[in-house]
Order: structure tokens, then sequence, then C-alpha cells
């Protein structure tokens, strides 16, 4: 590999000035500004008392326009406290023509010695002048994206979004593969409210809110109907659905349920739980929406006795799948999730008995508008069950290869709402709750309490086996507090199945290339500091598809990604400009570039690599892989690097160390950190500020190296999406180092964290230690 | 699911099955050669020493250099599948091919000693052996050759109400690798099929251990009999004829403990007890006592026999009588 590379081309005849702040004496009391202003080559050298003030705006401004300049180099404090104020401070200059040479934070802050400091401060004055000559004008990309948003799956969770989106203003696709929209809230009957102790009904909370959903003219109601395929341009998704017919004119018809009376088959009503029975023709219950029938096309026998009695002519038996391509700006994935398979648990008897149901079939049972209106009854023989065992955890906090390892977080009130209810209305029923652990966070404990108090009664043990002893079914469980095993004669037992990932959750992961977790749910970019956004830029998250959460929380989400929606929306995005670029000429589409990068910035369109300014973060990773150098990174920084590894060095003299520090965001503040508290390490640290270490590549190593620098010091933080790239790529670099004939223990790599400054400044003295005693 | 062999298979011989049923190790045999599974037994291979293990006369660092001394036979033979008929030997060796192969301060342990009494080649060298890929249950090559069984099969057990009993070191213990499930275990129920019988499948306390528990047994016995009572009753109240096993260890507990239950309880069981591979020998026509070796069981099995081969005389006859 050629590793020599020459110094970049200086532009010539560029005219620069440099302002030097005193920082009321923070950087004037240490750096000897008189001999810094002497030492500086430049058309412009000033020095000014406070340069932030609206005054040093004046001073700068004047000088920009009246001595022409055409780069400006504040050398004061660190960019991150005031790269903005400056780079408002030197219009009419391109912003990006400015640079700060940090000598407060990284030099009078951290040295003593005046003489040595003041050194620094020309060494880090010429390495932003020489930086800054390689500057390009460059303006922020502002990305506008189409006003309007898909999301998927139309339960509480996409419904309230879809509400919050339309009402700022964005139009909006709420597509549902069902029938109706509604999800899974329609079917749990009464939802628990922890602040009034009591039950809602649920369908009354839910029903006012799918009202708003289908008045509102922002929102377009998809059923029958799913996403197939979906891509990602230029902030906007394309994509293709998929609509089955309905079979019924949902115009025409106006559900008077004339078919149903005629339909001669009948199949189980998954709206029950398959608890009761429905014709092939149907309504998916009451409230559905859209208000008509549909058809059941795969039980249909097409006898055609619902079209003769129909009155209004609106029963087609021929029909196919419809294909609606639709371009939106964002994506919202409120796919939702199933419950586990009680049948995974065979020790609980769910096939075996017909008295061992899901809490989901239960709440059916409790539902006025379920099987049994209402009624609790057994479904063996109809009679009010003596006593019920609810069993917790059914598929949830389970490390054996079936089970999920995770708590499905509602399952606890879920069990004790079905005990509330039936304690209230079945006094005479028993009621024991066999858990794990009762997990009923704020104010959820004091629903927990009213549980309680109503007679309801715990047992901390997971049953091991459900058996049946004559009439009666048998729990075995050891009572872990009592230390003793029991074995409860029960009528019916209630398992609470765990929440899964839908099958939906999967299939739309799949479609978008969206990152999903170990559990198999949508993965946020952060699962701490940045929920609801995933990995693809513009496609968002909210309820159960990102995990196990109740209703509540499904809202908060909904809302929380519908604002994120609105961010792209109202002003568009203003994206940094020093994102990749490809040369296409150049490029031979091999397509390294889309398998390395982690914010999947890069896709291929119309054969030619197509680079997402929206995801780009312009770590420069791809550039690592792209053999004919097609990548780069726009604004010049290669160039910029170079330039400051040149100046960093430029008069180092034969006995002095320098170590060139390379440090991203969060390094860079973790060394601004040990300005502030005043930690001092050796004065051979020249800190250079860089987007991502990936832009740091092996020819500017061997390029530093080459021309005096006696080590080379990489920081990054490893919460990093690349960072584990990273530190892969540092082996290779050393061999490489040595292949030059220079000593690979000049590099060090080290993580780095804001808070651990100290550690940072120690990491620094040690390195400097070692390469004394390397030469 | 995993790759199942049926080449290179050193079937690997249990105390239990020697001392107790060595039906078990004739009848895999007899079985392995008409179903085409290349093994060979090794006269060198020693004991995995599970139930002093288990009964804390072994420590878990014994265990593992007597299981690398036994990896190394397999290894040198050529024959890296272990077959196990007994499931304590199946876990123990999972165990202790996982132990060989992630814990370098162990393994290091062990080749020391190796070399402290000169048996530098019995090295154990990492990933040789591998738990998942390497060390099976019989009944799991069996599975593999379900077809071969159906194909074989002479005699009828339809008549027969037969249960399941899956041994605890199969499912409980390296769940990761079961097949055929591991909280329903189905395994004996899918091969007694083959035979062309259903089992009674699920039946209470289906999943619960034989009771022997190793030392329990000795011990703890009015707990273990208890367990092992609960069990028969069980089986008791579903009419079952005959129990399938999988585990010497398991099978010692109810067919030499049967009677003794029986009159602790002062109730009539009357359950045979046969190892899968004892079943399906005598389906396929092998000698009760040359091959099966029902001589060495506690519930005399020769009523069985008698019931099996007069339901095939008398289909015989009719289908003579049809023909002629």
């Amino acid at each position: 590999m050629n590793t020599s590379v020459k110094s970049p081309i200086t532009p010539k005849n560029l005219r620069v000035g440099v302002f030097i702040c005193e920082c009321g004496g923070n950087i004037s009391d240490i750096v000897d500004i008189e001999k810094v202003k002497s030492s500086i080559n430049a058309d412009v050298v000033g020095e000014f008392e406070n340069l932030c003030s609206l005054n040093g705006r004046k001073i700068i401004r004047d000088n920009v326009i009246n001595k022409n300049l055409d780069r400006v180099v504040i050398a004061a404090c660190s960019p991150i406290t005031h790269e903005k104020t400056f780079q408002d401070y030197v219009k009419p200059l391109n912003p990006y023509l400015m640079d700060m040479a940090n000598l407060r934070e990284h030099c009078s802050w951290v040295h003593d010695d005046k003489k040595k400091a003041t050194e620094k401060a020309i060494t880090l004055i010429n390495a932003s002048i020489e930086k800054v000559k390689q500057a390009q004008a460059v303006d922020p990309i502002l990305c506008q994206t189409t006003e309007s948003a898909a999301v998927i799956g139309g339960g509480i969770s996409g419904i309230s979004t879809a509400i919050s989106l339309a009402k700022q203003g964005v139009k909006t696709y709420l597509i549902e593969q069902n029938p109706s929209i509604g999800g899974k809230m329609v079917k749990i009957g009464k939802v628990f409210s922890p602040v009034k102790l009591a039950e809602e009904c649920g369908m009354c909370l839910l029903n006012p809110v799918i009202n708003e959903a289908i008045w509102n003219e922002n929102i377009e109601i998809m059923t029958n109907t799913k996403a197939i395929s979906a891509e990602r341009r230029a902030g906007n998704f394309n994509i293709l659905l998929e609509s089955k017919p309905r079979y019924v004119d949902e115009k025409k018809c106006i559900s008077c349920g004339k078919c149903i009376e005629v339909c001669p088959v009948e199949v189980p009503d998954s709206w029950n739980d398959g608890l009761s029975m429905r014709k092939a023709i149907y309504k998916p219950f009451s409230q559905s929406y859209p208000d008509a029938y549909t058809i059941d096309i795969e039980n249909c026998e097409k006898c055609g006795k619902c079209k003769k009695v129909c009155t209004m002519d609106a029963i087609y038996l021929k029909g196919e799948n419809e294909m609606i391509p639709l371009n939106v700006g964002s994506l919202i994935i409120a796919t939702g999730h199933k419950t586990f398979d009680p049948n995974l648990r065979p020790e609980y008897g769910y096939d075996r008995y017909e008295d061992v149901i899901t809490q989901s079939e239960l709440g059916r049972i409790m539902g006025v508008n379920g099987p049994t209106k209402g009624k609790l009854k057994m479904l063996s023989n109809g009679k009010v069950p003596r006593r019920i065992v609810m069993i917790q955890c059914v598929g949830s906090r389970d490390e054996k290869p079936d089970g999920h390892r995770y708590c499905s977080q509602v399952c606890c009130m879920v069990a004790l709402k079905n005990a509330n209810i039936i304690k209230h209305k079945y006094p005479d029923t028993d009621i024991i709750i066999c858990y794990t652990d009762i997990r009923t966070p704020g104010m959820y404990e004091k629903y927990y309490k009213h549980g309680q108090e109503s007679g309801i009664r715990l047992i901390r043990g997971r049953p091991g086996e459900v058996s049946k002893k004559g009439d009666s079914l048998v729990v075995r469980v050891e009572d872990t507090i009592q230390k003793e095993f029991t074995e409860i004669e029960t009528d019916m037992v209630v398992l609470s199945t765990a929440i899964e990932p839908s099958e939906g959750t999967k299939e739309i992961a799949e479609i978008m290339n969206i990152g999903l977790t170990e559990d198999m749910f949508i993965k946020e970019t952060h699962p701490k500091i940045k929920p609801v956004t995933t990995d693809v830029k513009g496609a968002f998250v909210c309820g159960t598809a990102q995990g196990p959460k109740d209703i509540t929380n499904s809202i908060i989400q909904a809302n929380a990604a519908s604002s994120k929606v609105a961010e792209i929306m109202n002003n568009g995005l203003e994206i940094e400009p020093f994102i990749a670029e490809i040369d296409p000429e150049i490029c031979n589409l091999c397509e390294k570039c889309i398998d390395i990068c982690k914010y999947k910035a890069m896709s291929i369109k119309d054969d030619k690599i197509y680079i997402d300014p929206l995801s780009c973060s312009g770590c420069g990773k791809c550039l690592t892989v792209c053999e004919p150098n097609a990548i780069n990174i726009h604004g010049n920084i290669d160039e910029k690097i170079f330039a400051t590894i040149d100046g960093m060095l430029k008069d180092k003299k034969e006995e002095e160390t320098r170590i060139l520090v390379f440090l991203d965001q969060v390094g860079y503040t973790a060394a601004d950190n040990i300005g502030v508290n005043r930690v001092n390490y050796p004065e051979s640290i020249y800190i250079i500020k860089i987007h991502s270490v990936n832009r740091v590549m092996l020819k500017h190593i061997i390029y530093a190296l080459q021309r005096g620098a006696d080590g080379i010091f990489i920081g990054e933080y490893p919460g990093d999406l690349m960072y584990h790239e990273v530190e892969k790529k540092m082996d290779q670099i050393r061999k490489e180092i040595e292949a030059n004939g220079m000593n690979p223990e000049r590099l060090e790599f080290s993580n780095v964290y804001i808070p651990y400054f100290k550690g940072l400044a120690e990491k620094f003295q040690k390195f400097d230690n070692k390469l004394k005693s390397l030469s | 699911m995993k790759n199942i062999p049926d080449k290179n298979v050193i079937l690997f011989k249990s105390c239990l099955v020697s001392g107790e049923y060595p039906g078990i190790e004739t009848s895999t045999k007899y079985i392995f050669d008409k179903v085409g599974i290349d093994y060979i037994v090794n006269d060198r291979q020693s004991c995995c020493t599970g139930l002093g293990h288990y009964s804390d006369v072994f420590d878990q660092f014994s265990t593992t250099i007597v299981g690398a001394r036994n990896f190394n036979i397999a290894n040198k033979t050529n024959h890296t599948n272990l077959a196990m008929m007994c499931a304590t030997c199946y876990a123990i060796n999972k165990k202790v091919a996982k132990l060989l192969n992630t814990n370098d301060e162990i393994r290091d342990k062990v080749n020391d000693v190796f070399e402290e009494v000169n048996f530098d080649e019995m090295k154990y060298e990492k990933g040789s052996i591998d738990s998942t890929e390497n060390i099976f249950h019989v009944v799991e090559l069996l599975f593999n050759k379900k077809d071969e069984i159906a194909k074989n099969i002479q005699f009828d057990l339809s008549k027969f109400r037969i249960a399941t009993h899956h041994a605890c070191h199969y499912c409980k213990v390296q769940y990761e690798d079961t097949i055929e499930g591991f909280r329903d275990p189905k395994i004996l129920d899918e091969l007694v099929k083959s035979c062309g019988v259903e089992t009674i499948g699920w039946y209470d306390h289906k999943r619960s251990t034989c009771g022997a528990g190793f030392r329990q047994r000795f011990v703890n016995k009015d707990l273990s009999m208890e367990v092992t009572g609960e069990k028969l009753l069980s089986l008791k109240n579903e009419d079952t004829d005959i129990l399938v096993h999988m585990c010497p260890n398991c099978q010692m507990q109810f067919d030499r403990y049967q009677p003794y239950i029986s009159k602790e309880l002062d109730t009539e069981f009357n359950i045979f007890h046969l190892n899968i591979v004892q079943l399906i020998a005598l389906v396929m026509g092998a000698d009760p006592y040359k091959i099966v070796g029902i001589q060495t069981h506690t519930v005399p099995l020769e009523p069985l026999i008698e019931e099996i081969e007069a339901i095939s005389n008398k289909k015989d006859k009719e289908l003579k009588k049809s023909i002629g």
C-alpha cells in the first residue's frame, strides 16, 4: 500500500484574518498575546478583550468587509461553546470559512508554563490558519419532505398518531390489514383506571377516538390493506400497498344484516377469540369501521344467497387485489402485538381442558358484547365458576428456549382488573392469582391494594401443572413464601399470556430494512435517549410494535412519534453539509459501502449508489472500503485534516514531543472538561476535533508520523454506532505503521466519556511518558 | 433441527445398562444393525462417573478428566459421534464437553493432570468434541431412522396402552439440544408411533421424575417411593399396559420397585417396563432372552411376550384363512 501522501496544495492569495480573544484574562494571563501576534503570519491580526460580545461582532464584521477577508480564524474558547456565535459574526462570509483555535480549554486552562503555553497557542492558531485555507464555502442541505405520512396499523396507537398528525396538517394514510380499524383494544372489554380505582368501558373510550379519525379530512383510512414493499428516497417513502376486496361495497351497504340470516357458513368468530360463531359474511363487531359487512372469502361457498337478499345490491363475489402506490414523507409503524400461544405450555392443559382459558378470552366472556353477554360462565357447563386460578407469566420471564425473557408489563394489571371485575359482580367466586412478582408500579399499586381488599388471594409461585381430578381442575403450585407445595382445586384456570411481536411487525421490519431487537420488536435508535425513532430516518414506531406496554403508554408514544414527524414536515430539515458524496463515474457498484454503513444511508437506485442526505452522518466509514476512491466527504474534509496536521507540526523543535489527539464530539467535550476543571496535562498534546474517528484514515496517521508527530491518540465514545468497526480497524493500522518502518506503539486508541475527563488527562500523561521512553 | 449422524458412532457403554439391563445394549446394537447405523463399542471407555457424581463421590473436576479421557478414545478411533443409552451419561458428557470447550482454565488443569501421569497424548484439544454436534442419546439416532424402523416391524402392539417416561437428564438439563419437545417431551411417543401404535400421549405427571434422584432412592427413600408411586397411580388410572423408558436408572426405579410400591400402597400395578430399544427390538422380532434380555427384569415380561405372539399367531391364521 502506498501511504506516502503529499501536502495538500494551499490556495494562494487568500486573505486571512486572525482574531485573538483575551477572554477577560482567562487566556491572556497565561498566553503572551503580544508574542503570539508578532509570530502569526496573517493579513489581519487583532486582539480583543471579549470577542463573543456584540462589540466583538462589530469588529469582526467590519474587518471582514473592509479588509476583504476570505478566511477567519477565531483564537478564543472551545467551538463547542461558541462556534455558532462566530459563524454568525463572520457574516457576510460563509459560516464554514471560519475556524476556531481553542486557546482557552485546550491551552491556557491546562498549562501553567507561560512560555510553553504561548508557543502552543501559536501552533494552534497556525493549524487553524492552514485548515481554514482549505475550507470551502458550503451551504446547509435543506431537505423538504412530502407533507404526508403513512401509519401502518390501525389499533389505538396508529389511530392516535394519525389523529395527531392530521391535526397538525399532515395528510395521513391509516393502513390496516384487517377489515376494520380498532386493533386489540376493541376486544378487551373494560380497561383499568388506576386513579379512579375503577374499570371503564374500553369501547366507550375508543369509539370517540375512532370517530375522530373517521371525520378528520386529513386522514384516509385504508382497511383490508397491507404494505408489501417500500423504498426510501431523499426523505420520502415510496410504498406499494395491496388492498384486498371486501366483496361488499361499503358505500352501498347499510348494515341491515339480512345477508347473515341467509349465509349457510359458520366459522369461529375471531373477535370473540373463537368462543362464538359467525357467518362467512359478517361485520367484525358492531362499531367496526368501515360500517359495512365483508365476506371472509376463504370460507365463503359462493352460493350467492346473500347477493339475492341484499336490497342495496352491495355484494359482489368477484374481486381482485388492488395495488396502490403511495408516496409519503414519513412512516409510522404501529403494527401492534399478538399474545403467546398457550399450547407452548402443554403443562397448563389449554388444549386438554375447556375451562383453561386465556386472559383475552376471559375479557371476551366478561364483555357485554361478548359470547356470553358479559355473564361469567364456564365453557364446559355454563355454570358460574366457584373458583378461578390465574397463572401469571405464561411465556414471559421465561428463560427456556420457547419463552420470552422479558416481562410483558401489563399482565399483572390485566389479571387484577379481570379479578376485580369478577369480585364485584360475583363476590362468591374465589379468585387466586399465582404470580412470580407483582409488578404494579406508580398509581397501579393502589389498584393492586384495592384488589387485595376486595378479597383477591395471591400466591407467589409459578404453577408447574394443571391437571384434572374428577370434575375439578387441579393447579399444582409451590407457595414460595410459605415454602409449601399445594394443589388447588378450581373450576377455571386463566392464563396470562405474554405479549409478543405481531407478524405484521416482523413483516414491515423486513420490507423496510428496519432493525429489530433480540426479542423481535422494532428497535429504537437509542433505547434510552431516542424513543420512537428507528434506524431508518423518517420512520418511527409506537405502541406494542416497540415492546409490551399498556394503552396509556401506547398513546404517549403515538403522540411522540407524530411530533417527530412534524419536526420533519414543518420546516424541512436543515442538514450539516459534510456528508458523503459519490462520483458515479468512478464508482464500480461493488456495494461495499452499502454493507458497511450502519446508518443505512446507501442504496442502489437506477443502477447508481444513492446516498440519502437525511441518513448520512458523514462518519466517513464508506471511504475506507471504497477501492476506486469514488466517495468523498463534501466540503474538503480530507484536505482540511491534512492541513491541520501540517499546521500542528509546522514549527516543531528538535527536542520537543508532539502528540496529535483526534477526538470526536464526545471526546472533545471531555477534553474541554479537563480545561474547565483546570486539570493539567503535558503541553505536547495537540487536540484536533473531528466528526467521527472514521474520518481519520491510515493515510492521515502515516502522514502525521512521517512529518514528525511522536504519537497519535484517537479517542471515541463507545456508544457510537461505528465504534466496533473502529476498534477492528486499529489493529490493521498498527500493522501498516510497522510496515512503514515505524513503531506501532505510537498509535493509541481509547474510549472516551464526557464525565471521565480526569481519566482522559491521565491517559494523555501516560501516553506522553510512554512516547518519551520510546525515544 | 440439529444434524443427527448415522456414521462414526461410538456407542457409549453405561454401567447401569451393563449391570442391570444388558438387554438395552444388545437391543440397541440389534436395531443399529437393522436400520444401518455405523458404530463401534470400545472396551477402553470408562464410566461417565454419573452415579458417583450425583451422589457426591466424584467432583466435577474428576468427572471432567474422565470425560476428556473418553473423548480422547472417540477422537483416536475416529468415531466422534457419541451415542448414549443412559440419560445420565448424556447430560454428564454434554456438560463436560461444554466445560472443556469454553473454560480455558479447567481445560488447562485437566491437561496438566494428563501430563503429570505421562498421558500427554490424551490431552484434550479445544473444540474436538462439540456438546451439540457430537453428543447424542440413542433415541435421537433412532428418531432419525424412524422410517427404517417402521419397515422392520413384525408384531402388532395396537392392543396395548403404551405410555412414555422421558428422562429428566435428557429434557430438563440440556434442553437447548432436546428434540421433539422438552416441556411436553414426545420423542419416545414418536418412536412408539414408528412401531405402528399411538401412545396414550399426555397423562398426569407425565413430566415428573422417576423418583430415583440418584442417592435420594437410598437416603430419602420414602419421598423417592412416593414420587414413583404417584406416577404409577396416574398410569394405572390411564389403564397403562407398558411404560416405555429411555434411561436405565428410571427403568430400575419403576421395574425393581413396582412390587414394593404395590405392597406399600396396597394397589396392584400391572405395568410392564421396557426401554424403547427393547420395545423396538421386540417388535422387530428379536429374541426376547438373547437380545431383549427380559430375564433381568423384575416385573416379568413373559405374559406380555405371550400375548404379543398370540396376537401375531391369530393374525397369521386369519391371513392364511383369507388366502386359503
